[in-house]
């Protein structure tokens, strides 16, 4: 049936701030299902008893697939409390993905704010494996302060490999990083938009501004994909809940090239 | 050309051709509604029901698994659905478009609802024709309805004449007498003057319709073609036993599009409003090519305030 969902067993887990934690969960031995195609994708990740909630695709084998979890609401607040050895119960990939394969060649250029940071971690993995595919891949992250960055651990990676920016948008004195906001920091990186292509996750009102920046620094719409986070119920395209302007969330997105959304109205 | 039955027959036409399975078909109670018949002479063809088909292909309320938490590698035990063989009579051709529309969601290339694809393949769409238009909200004229039944039916005073609109319905009626006739198509009152809605989104006719709103959801629930949903887990007192059910759902809800965290995307009346109305007549129509909306008037027949969205679009200023 179309809302069946299959057990994968937790393997990891590792604290990523308070409240978020980044799992990883191995592919059930006798199952024949495909875990992912390109990052982009999003499961729909279930509670028995409590509901289910969407998550992107963080990081992925063909062996093992990880979640970046916050806990904000009932689902996620109970998933936050599983332990390696516990099972979660999974229905997907649904969605669209970031075309890694057609942009071989490209530079890439990555920009994340929060939890949006997580589906991005996706594609950096990807080309982490491989590398040479691509030319230069600057990343730009912004976190509330220093408390909320994710993924520290593939930061140290990411910086000698890429060229990382980041930042925190308040930070005590003391902190030695980055403090802005993380477009600024996009704009005042002096890229253009030659051989390019920008990728954006993050909250509504940071996408808007980034586009703006990338707008200015000379990025043409389809050399743009945008993320969108909204409330998904059935992930298939039925229950109407993530439409926009006429596109389904769950199955025209999550990822879309810009010029495909461009001036959607809520 | 078509076929004639003489209304005595009915009953018996109905009875043979429902054998074994369920009829449904408007019965009178306090309000016109469609049911599953009990008694022949239920039957009443007087008038349109308020509420559409659409409970019998996908329910208010459809359990999708019994929950057992106690049972750690097997908590979801998916329902079995059963469904009898089922008529339906006495649907309108709004009834029946709107089930073409709601194909095209529930019955996609990649995904398929099992509850809808059974019971659109088990149910057989006998229609009778609207002559006159049976409400003064009807606006279908404007809508260009396809001819979309197994047999419809025509009142011509002591007889009906049937035309088919499949293969299965041409063998319900090989064997009653032959009658040439040209079935009238339906004449409304109310027009919708233009479909292309694009240009106006921020016209003022919106406002005044809109400020008399209260989102209570009547006009979603007796569309012919809206069928969002929610998908709820609920335990029982034990805490260990429970369904996951799908329930019908509203775009005109506040928490519609809330998320995890309490955001919030269509928090101002007036986008939903606008939301469900574009879907209707130009979103759907960029998918599948098509208007979602059959002109059947029931969302504004069912709202308590009368909000008429083609009075809206009726008054943009060019
Ligand atoms: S039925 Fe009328 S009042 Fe209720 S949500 Fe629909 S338009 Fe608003
Ligand atoms: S939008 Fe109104 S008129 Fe159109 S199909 Fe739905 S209920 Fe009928
Ligand atoms: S999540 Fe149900 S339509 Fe997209």
């Amino acid at each position: 049936m179309l809302f069946n969902a299959t057990p994968f067993r937790i393997v990891k887990k590792e604290k990523q701030t308070e409240d978020t934690y980044l799992f990883r969960l191995e592919k059930p031995k006798k199952e024949k299902i495909k875990l992912c195609y390109e990052p982009g994708e999003f499961f729909l990740v279930s509670v028995p008893g409590i509901g289910e909630a969407p998550f992107s695709v963080c990081a992925c084998s063909k062996d093992f697939i990880e979640f970046n979890i916050r806990g904000l609401g009932d689902v996620t607040n109970h998933l936050i409390k599983l332990k390696p050895g516990d099972y979660l119960w999974l229905r997907g990939p649904y969605g669209t993905s970031y075309p890694m394969k057609e942009l071989k060649g490209n530079s890439l250029v990555i920009i994340g704010g929060g939890t949006g940071v997580a589906p991005l971690r996706g594609v950096l993995k990807y080309v982490e494996e491989r590398r040479a595919d691509y030319d230069r891949v600057h990343a730009f992250f912004g976190f509330r302060d220093p408390n909320e960055i994710l993924f520290k651990k593939d930061m140290k990676l990411w910086n000698r490999i890429f060229d990382l920016n980041l930042t925190v948008d308040k930070a005590p004195k003391s902190y030695k990083g980055r403090v802005g906001l993380v477009t600024k920091v996009v704009e005042e990186s002096g890229l253009n938009n030659k051989n390019k292509i920008a990728m954006v996750c993050g909250p509504p009102i940071m996408i808007k501004f980034t586009i703006q920046t990338l707008e200015k620094m000379g990025f043409h719409h389809d050399q743009i994909f945008v993320s969108f986070e909204r409330r998904m119920k059935c992930g298939v395209g039925m229950c109407g809940h993530c439409m926009i302007s006429g596109k389904y969330v769950c199955k025209d997105g999550p990822v879309f090239r810009y010029n495909k959304v461009k001036g959607i109205r809520e | 050309m078509g076929k004639v039955l003489e209304k005595k027959r009915l009953n018996e036409f109905l009875s043979k051709v429902s054998k074994g399975g369920d009829l449904i078909a408007p019965v009178k109670r306090d309000t016109l509604r469609f049911e599953i018949v009990k008694d022949f002479n239920d039957i009443c063809l007087e008038g349109r029901p308020l509420f559409p088909v659409k409970k019998f292909f996908s329910p208010a309320k459809e359990d999708l698994f019994n929950l057992n938490l106690t049972n750690k590698n097997k908590p979801f035990d998916e329902e079995k659905i059963k469904l009898k063989p089922r008529v339906i009579f006495g649907g309108r051709l709004c009834d029946f478009n709107g089930l073409l529309k709601l194909d095209k969601l529930f019955l996609s290339e990649e995904y398929q609802d099992d509850y809808y694809k059974l019971a659109r393949e088990n149910t057989l769409l006998l229609g009778i024709n609207c002559d006159p238009a049976p409400s003064e909200y009807c606006f279908c004229e404007s809508m260009d309805l396809e001819k979309y039944y197994d047999l419809f039916f025509h009142d011509m005073g002591d007889k009906y004449y049937i035309e088919a609109g499949s293969e299965k319905g041409k063998t319900l009626i090989i064997d009653l007498e032959d009658y040439d006739f040209t079935i009238p198509s339906i004449k409304c009152e109310k027009k919708l003057y233009t479909k292309d809605i694009s240009k106006y989104y921020d016209d003022s006719a919106w406002d005044k319709e809109n400020d008399k709103c209260l989102s209570c959801g009547k006009c979603t629930a007796h569309c012919t073609t809206c069928l969002c949903f929610d998908m709820i887990d609920e335990l029982e007192a034990d805490v260990k036993h429970g369904k996951r059910f799908k329930e019908w759902d509203s775009c005109q809800f506040l928490n519609f599009t809330e998320v995890a965290g309490g955001a919030i995307f269509r928090k101002d009346r007036i986008n939903r409003f606008k939301h469900r109305i574009y879907h209707k007549l130009q979103y759907f129509r960029e998918k599948f090519d098509m208007d979602m909306c059959t002109g059947c008037g029931r969302c504004i027949e069912s709202c308590p305030r009368l909000i008429d969205f083609t009075e809206v679009i009726n008054n943009f200023k060019d």
